[in-house]
């Protein structure tokens, strides 16, 4: 009788506490997100990113939405800028009361904000924001699932090396918190492998290009990459491949936004041969939940394919949402808490953060810039070798472990 | 750069010898009884190219300061300047290669001859109703938006002549319309401030514009196709004179130009000669230059002032709106494109003198050159481009200081 009475007071507390989480709950739970929606920021980029957080938000709702509420997710325009970021971040704290944030394209906005969600408790899952320095600060709220620059930088250094006959690189940069460090770790990684090269550096809303391109004629290159996003990288491209040191004459890098290809081939129309750098699974190792997203984004939006940061943001909308579900709460710590040990399975793929508070990348003998990180993104270069062809077509080239078709070089 | 110190160090010569000449020389003039109004630019510009060598035996002399006086001394400034780069960094292509100059050269001759046509606008604008027009740029804008959509979405079969006709017609329009409504206040003495109020009023017409584009248009760039494309041909076998590819042409397999812009700076040719017709053999073309020498007695000559500031606002617009036309199958397009083009049209319009016309444009082509020379040249790769707009703020603050009437200006 005593064990009954005390089996049933332990259930009522447990069911008074859960209804009192649950009502401590604001309905709908509110997520945040940034994305540049307006130049200068890579407009492009952002509006498929909307795309595919609208997805996430229709998803997580279709699934129940998370703690018995439905789910709102605020997408905010931070137009590339950083004091922009800085301003749209406060925003939905304060005025839009979010819990956590998902989405960022532009480091340098990353840069910008981090400390402000950072100070105000609310977790951010940064989705296509490179610079080591956003993880690398060690931020308690701050966690990324985009590549580290540092990374996308060994894999560019990585492939020119496989490029028949490179002996000289021209870096092309935006002068802003993604190029710049950016170009300083190609470079680094281009003088280990005994390539010399030379950084141009422009800034982010340049269309005019055709001095540097000059210059860049007059230094003989046998390979140009670019670490230019958005629209800058569509001008070069056009008026490098103009001047006829284009993706055909040689081994040209060019942006992610290129992914899409019905957008780059109207832009691009002399684009054939690039080699575009992508984040995420290669088409052959699509998993359902890949399958599905790109579905879903494909009907949503009239493309042939789905961009690497258009996963990157509904990936960082659904596992902010399994966060808060494994949390039970909508609580900054306790979402921090959930996320440090979350296996999420998504169209990345499987995700996790394992260096954090309880396995910090110091112990682990790690470099900092791998607190709160996704370590293993995949990183690949595919290449559009046939004008006109589809992103889903483009094979992947490097590197080895994904490639799924040989690489034409333009200049052989 | 080779010598850096022996650059700074001619630089630091120049400057000094500069001061010193302006000053001394303006008061050996004034002692002797002679005129001085040249007295202080010569001084400078002895100084600079030649210091004490120069100076002594000017101050000596004191000779009639004829027009030859004003401007070979500053042809001497260019050479020593020239002269101190090559010697400083004599590896550098600008100094080096010859087909490198050449190309840099025709580039900044293009981009110069559109830059003008824009400035003309705004010099049109400002030589007759004297407003300095902030929306400039927004004319800019629309004109390359209405040419994309005419030939890429509303009428493709119609052709890049008459869409760009379009836009001539539709930017004139808009720009007469603002013109009698809001600008009129200023001519019928109803508001207090007339300068303030018209710097606000085309404020309010640029953010207007600006954002009733990018909500019909959306705030994605747009790319416009080229007006034409070339054959492949080759003059003689091999293309030693001439050869010619889809998009570029290549004169003495040096200098390099892409159609796009080759047509923008063709049609930008064309319509200033237009221009220049319409002012000098038209009723109206009179009517306006006498309006913009002195108003009260064009209206006593039985001229319609009023008239004449609606077809000037309309003009000056027209002629933003054609630059945009004729460059919108170079660039991409935004919402946000004309901000950068309209600083770079008061540069221009402050170096050629406010209100000049020949100024104007005269003042493009340097413009133009001088951003081609900084960007073909300034030796750190990592600066040459990225300082691209710092280089019209250098030539404005240099006008400011030695001629701030401007090249063409007239002393008040």
């Amino acid at each position: 009788m005593k064990k009954t009475m005390m089996l049933t007071v332990s259930a009522f507390a447990l069911w008074v506490g859960s209804t009192q989480a649950q009502a401590a709950v604001q309905c709908p739970v509110k997520l945040g997100a940034t994305v540049p929606l307006s130049a200068p920021g890579s407009v492009t980029g952002g509006e498929a990113m909307r795309d595919a957080i609208q997805i996430a938000e229709a998803d997580i709702n279709q699934a129940g939405g998370l703690l018995g509420c439905p789910v709102q997710v605020v997408v905010a325009d931070d137009e590339g800028l950083p004091e922009r970021g800085r301003a749209v971040m406060e925003r939905l704290i304060t005025q839009d009361r979010v819990v956590a944030v998902g989405g960022g394209y532009h480091s340098s906005v990353g840069i910008a904000n981090m400390e402000v969600a950072d100070a105000a408790g609310v977790p951010v899952v940064y989705a296509e924001t490179w610079n080591d320095d956003i993880t690398a600060k060690g931020l308690r709220h701050v966690f990324r699932i985009a590549p580290l620059s540092s990374e996308v930088a060994r894999i560019f250094a990585d492939f020119a090396a496989t490029v028949p006959g490179v002996k000289k690189v021209v870096l092309v940069a935006e002068n802003t918190d993604y190029g710049l460090p950016a170009s300083e770790q190609t470079k680094a990684g281009l003088d280990k492998s005994n390539i010399a090269s030379v950084t141009f550096t422009v800034d982010i809303g340049t269309q005019d290009f055709s001095g540097i391109i000059e210059r860049i004629k007059a230094e003989k290159p046998d390979m140009i990459i670019q670490l230019l996003t958005g629209e800058a990288s569509y001008n070069f491209t056009q008026q490098s491949a103009e001047a006829g040191i284009g993706p055909g004459k040689l081994p040209t890098t060019c942006d992610q936004a290129a992914l899409e290809s019905g957008a780059f081939w109207k832009n691009v129309p002399d684009g054939n041969l690039c080699f575009v750098n992508a984040v995420g699974l290669p088409r052959a190792l699509y998993n359902d939940k890949t399958k599905a997203f790109v579905k879903a984004y494909t009907t949503k939006t009239g493309k042939s394919a789905a961009e690497s940061y258009a996963m990157e943001g509904y990936d960082s909308i659904m596992l902010l949402a399994q966060a808060i579900k494994d949390a039970g709460s909508t609580d900054g710590n306790a979402i921090v808490q959930s996320l440090e040990k979350i296996k999420y399975s998504g169209v990345l793929g499987d995700i996790s953060f394992p260096y954090n508070s309880t396995n910090p990348p110091a112990a682990a003998g790690k470099e900092p810039k791998f607190w709160h990180q996704f370590p293993k993104p995949a990183v690949t270069m595919v290449q559009y070798q046939l004008a006109g062809q589809l992103a889903a077509d483009a094979p992947v080239v490097f590197p080895p472990e994904f490639k799924t078709g040989t690489p034409t070089w333009p200049h052989q | 750069m080779d010598h850096p110190d022996f650059f700074l160090l001619a630089i630091v010569w120049m400057v000094l010898w500069g001061a010193v000449g302006g000053v001394w020389i303006r008061r050996a003039y004034f002692a002797r009884d002679l005129d001085v109004t040249a007295a202080r630019d010569v001084g400078v510009a002895i100084g600079a190219a030649t210091g004490p060598f120069g100076l002594v035996p000017l101050y000596l002399k004191t000779p009639k300061l004829t027009r030859g006086w004003r401007m070979l001394p500053w042809a001497g400034v260019a050479l020593v300047f020239l002269a101190a780069f090559a010697v400083s960094d004599p590896d550098n292509a600008c100094v080096s290669s010859g087909s490198f100059v050449a190309s840099q050269i025709a580039n900044g001759l293009i981009m110069g001859t559109i830059y003008g046509l824009m400035a003309l606008g705004l010099a049109l604008i400002f030589s007759i109703i004297g407003v300095v027009s902030f929306s400039h740029g927004e004319f800019y804008m629309i004109g390359g938006m209405i040419v994309y959509y005419m030939t890429s979405v509303w009428l493709p079969e119609a052709g890049p002549i008459v869409a760009v006709i379009v836009a001539c017609l539709a930017t004139f329009a808009i720009g007469a319309a603002f013109e009698r409504m809001f600008l009129t206040p200023i001519y019928a003495g109803k508001v207090e401030r007339p300068n303030e109020y018209a710097i606000l009023v085309t404020f309010g017409l640029a953010f207007f514009l600006q954002y009733l584009v990018q909500a019909l248009s959306g705030a994605n760039p747009v790319k416009a196709k080229p007006f034409f494309e070339l054959p492949h041909s080759e003059f003689p076998t091999g293309g030693a004179i001439l050869s010619t590819s889809r998009s570029n042409i290549t004169l003495f397999d040096t200098i390099s130009i892409s159609t796009p812009r080759l047509t923008a700076a063709i049609l930008s040719v064309v319509m200033l000669m237009a221009l220049i017709w319409f002012l000098y053999r038209t009723w109206i073309g009179k009517a306006l230059r006498a309006t913009a020498q002195d108003r009260q007695a064009a209206a006593v000559a039985g001229i319609n002032p009023g008239l004449m500031n609606m077809i000037a606002f309309g003009l000056g617009c027209m002629l933003a709106g054609l630059a945009g036309a004729v460059l919108v199958q170079a660039f991409s397009w935004l919402p946000q494109t004309g901000a950068i083009p309209a600083l770079r049209a008061f540069v221009i319009i402050v170096l050629g003198g406010l209100g000049s016309l020949p100024g104007a444009f005269i003042g493009g082509i340097i413009l133009g050159l001088v951003e081609a020379a900084g960007a073909g040249c300034v030796p750190d790769p990592t600066r040459a481009a990225a300082y691209l707009p710092a280089y019209g703020m250098i030539i404005l603050t240099l006008v400011l200081l030695l001629k701030p009437q401007g090249l063409f200006g007239r002393k008040q």
